[in-house]
């Protein structure tokens, strides 16, 4: 104990050693703020960027999507992390960025998004667009209604009610899923792309972790869940084209790739329109994609060095990777075509 | 009325020759009385219960899930570069004490100096009366307005984006003044008014007999005030993520860079968890664990610090 009071006063943990022997010769802070999505791989990032340039603190302060961004137009971030990308009429004014400067916004964390349930007895379900649809405005009650039970044949539904969980609080996770069931069944779900939940009553489960406490507790619930959250829930395969295709990385990937960029936005201003109708073979349109957005041009040219180095290391195959270890997310250099308009942006830093 | 009756009772034992029990008979409450002495008794060990339980299981729990990760790694390393298991809140409990600390330096003084003008100067004036209702509107002020109003100040002086572990005691300190002012107010009040006069009878100037006679016998209490002041800013987590930021790594410097505290460090920990979630799960029931015996220290320290102190003078 005595020992642990030294080293406390003494000033060093014992797992931050200077080093000065970074081999890059860069040093310094960079500052992130933004989408607690990206936490988990922020967290591998900073580590494993810390391997490759020990002398270069980066933090990264998870205070949501809407706030990073505010932060980043209001100056004094290098970086910010957002579930979804600036509006064009937002970029006019970057106070982070010197005058003048572009934007560069990259995908970095592409994440499928798991229709998740628990249900004695079953491990995997087959449901459709519609299906989920009519589950979560209470159409559909019972765990062995006619249209559940037609996708899955051979399975033996229980005679349970099903309580379908949403998020309570304006979420990413929200919006891209009902993004995908008005892209996929506009007819069963009529309420849009929305981050606020648009039906009234049902169970709510605050942020991420509620949701996952919540389907973990009750037997026949179900909900939507980030993949890397819901390793111990089941999960439903979803149609797309005519095949059933259950969640992963590479769906994920794939989904992106078959997605077009934006138009009317700069040349490093990398947002994707995603195409959840995506009826190519393998790929899974229910996704997360969040982006990080930093500048062009800094105030510091030694800064832009720095924040360059560190979006080249999220940007790298080891950095993907790391992210996929800890996080579950897609590596966006599974997809080559995309990899490589990614690493063109970041090379505009600077 | 009580007279009359003891005169009747009196009257009859004499009268019938009945003696000491009949007496006690008749004064006995009736069974309706008792029963509804007895529900009442039972509702009230009820509550108690009621408020023990859900103490008891905080405690239970945190021991039950951070004894887990109370080991020396978690006092002697931070989260910098760490991914999945392992790691420290070394950062986190060297954040912790540097801006409470901060904290507590401007917020005792300004809320003592309050109070004794409530209690010394003031008294019912009209700025007195105007400061007590401040003080009143602090109380119920919700802590992250007070995160926000710090950040817009800072934002302000030092440019926007502007974090340090100084921002987030400034903010702390507009949640702990109020509860200082309170507290030390009825502290003051407490001191005996002959005190202060036989001070002054003697010839002592105002400020004199406050700083011989009334501080110094209000002591233990204004102690207890502070710590529990104190206890009551150190589990604050939304205006601290807001101010201070979230950082992996150490930071001694209050004026200059993020600074995690155990509360924040808990919540990041708790709300962003990687694929191996068990990991994160243990560190921050860890944290919960130290945190809350930070707060039981200070607790203690507020029940004992007062008699120490006062034992200290009678020996002196």
């Amino acid at each position: 104990m005595a020992a642990l009071a030294l080293a406390a006063l003494a000033g060093c943990a014992q797992n931050e050693t200077p080093s000065g022997s970074g081999a890059d010769q860069l040093k310094g802070t960079v500052s992130g703020a933004g989408a607690s999505s990206q936490s988990a791989a922020q967290e591998a990032w900073k580590a494993g960027f810390a391997a490759v340039s020990p002398d270069v603190k980066v933090n990264y302060d998870p205070v949501g999507s809407g706030s990073g961004r505010e932060q980043f137009q209001a100056g004094g971030l290098d970086f910010v992390g957002t579930d979804a990308a600036f509006k064009p009429e937002d970029l006019t004014s970057l106070g982070s960025c010197a005058a003048g400067s572009g934007i560069v916004e990259i995908p970095v964390y592409i994440s499928p998004i798991v229709v998740a349930f628990n249900l004695e007895g079953v491990d995997s379900l087959n449901l459709t667009a519609a299906t989920i649809a009519d589950i979560f405005t209470g159409k559909i009650t019972q765990w062995n209604d006619a249209a559940i039970q037609a996708d899955n044949p051979g399975v033996t539904l229980p005679d349970l009610k099903i309580s379908p969980v949403h998020r309570s609080d304006p979420s990413g996770t929200s919006g891209n899923f009902t993004d995908y069931l008005a892209a996929n069944a506009p007819e069963a779900w009529t309420f849009g792309e929305t981050e606020e939940w648009p039906i009234e009553g049902g169970e709510g489960a605050e942020k991420t972790q509620g949701m996952v406490s919540a389907l973990t507790a009750g037997n026949g619930s179900i909900g939507y869940v980030d993949a890397g959250q819901a390793k111990a829930l089941s999960w439903a395969s979803i149609k797309v084209g005519d095949e059933w295709v259950t969640p992963s990385a590479e769906g994920a990937a794939k989904a992106v790739a078959e997605s077009t960029l934006e138009t009317g936005r700069g040349e490093a201003d990398l947002v994707y329109e995603l195409n959840r109708a995506t009826t190519a073979p393998g790929a899974y349109p229910l996704i997360l994609v969040s982006y990080l957005a930093a500048c062009e041009k800094y105030e510091s040219a030694d800064q832009a060095k720095l924040v360059a180095a560190y979006l080249k290391y999220v940007t790298s195959k080891e950095g993907q990777e790391a992210a996929a270890a800890n996080a579950g997310s897609a590596p966006i250099t599974s997809e080559e075509g995309l990899s490589a308009k990614v690493s063109a942006a970041v090379d505009r830093i600077g | 009325m009580s007279a009359t009756v003891l005169a009747h009772d009196a009257d009859r034992s004499a009268s019938c020759g009945g003696g000491v029990a009949d007496v006690l008979a008749s004064s006995r409450p009736r069974w309706g009385r008792r029963l509804r002495n007895r529900l009442a008794l039972g509702a009230v060990v009820l509550a108690v219960a009621a408020t023990a339980v859900p103490l008891a299981s905080v405690i239970w729990e945190s021991v039950r899930r951070g004894m887990a990760r109370i080991d020396a790694e978690l006092f002697s390393s931070s989260m910098w570069a760490v991914v999945g298991p392992g790691g420290g809140l070394l950062h986190a409990l060297v954040g912790t004490l540097l801006i409470t600390a901060a904290t507590a330096l401007i917020a005792i003084p300004l809320g003592l100096g309050a109070a004794i003008f409530l209690t010394e100067y003031g008294a019912e004036g009209r700025l007195a009366s105007l400061t007590r209702r401040a003080v009143d509107i602090m109380v119920s002020i919700p802590s992250i307005v007070a995160g926000l109003a710090a950040y817009a100040l800072f934002s302000l002086l030092l440019g926007p984006g502007t974090r340090s572990g100084l921002a987030g005691a400034v903010a702390l300190a507009m949640i702990m003044i109020p509860v200082v002012v309170r507290s030390s107010e009825e502290v003051l009040r407490l001191v005996p008014q002959d005190l202060r006069e036989a001070g002054l009878a003697l010839g002592a100037a105002r400020h004199k007999v406050i700083r011989r006679v009334v501080l110094p016998t209000a002591l233990p209490g204004l102690t207890s005030g502070a710590v529990l002041g104190v206890a009551r800013i150190v589990g604050e987590t939304a205006p601290l993520l807001l101010v201070a930021g979230f950082t992996d790594a150490m930071n001694y410097n209050l004026a200059d860079g993020r600074m995690t505290t155990l509360p924040v460090f808990i919540y990041t920990q708790w709300s962003a968890k990687g694929l191996d979630t068990a990991a994160y799960d243990e560190r921050a029931w860890a944290g919960a664990l130290v945190l809350m015996a930070v707060v039981v220290a200070l607790q203690l320290a507020a029940r004992h610090l007062p008699a120490q102190i006062a034992k200290l003078r009678r020996n002196r």
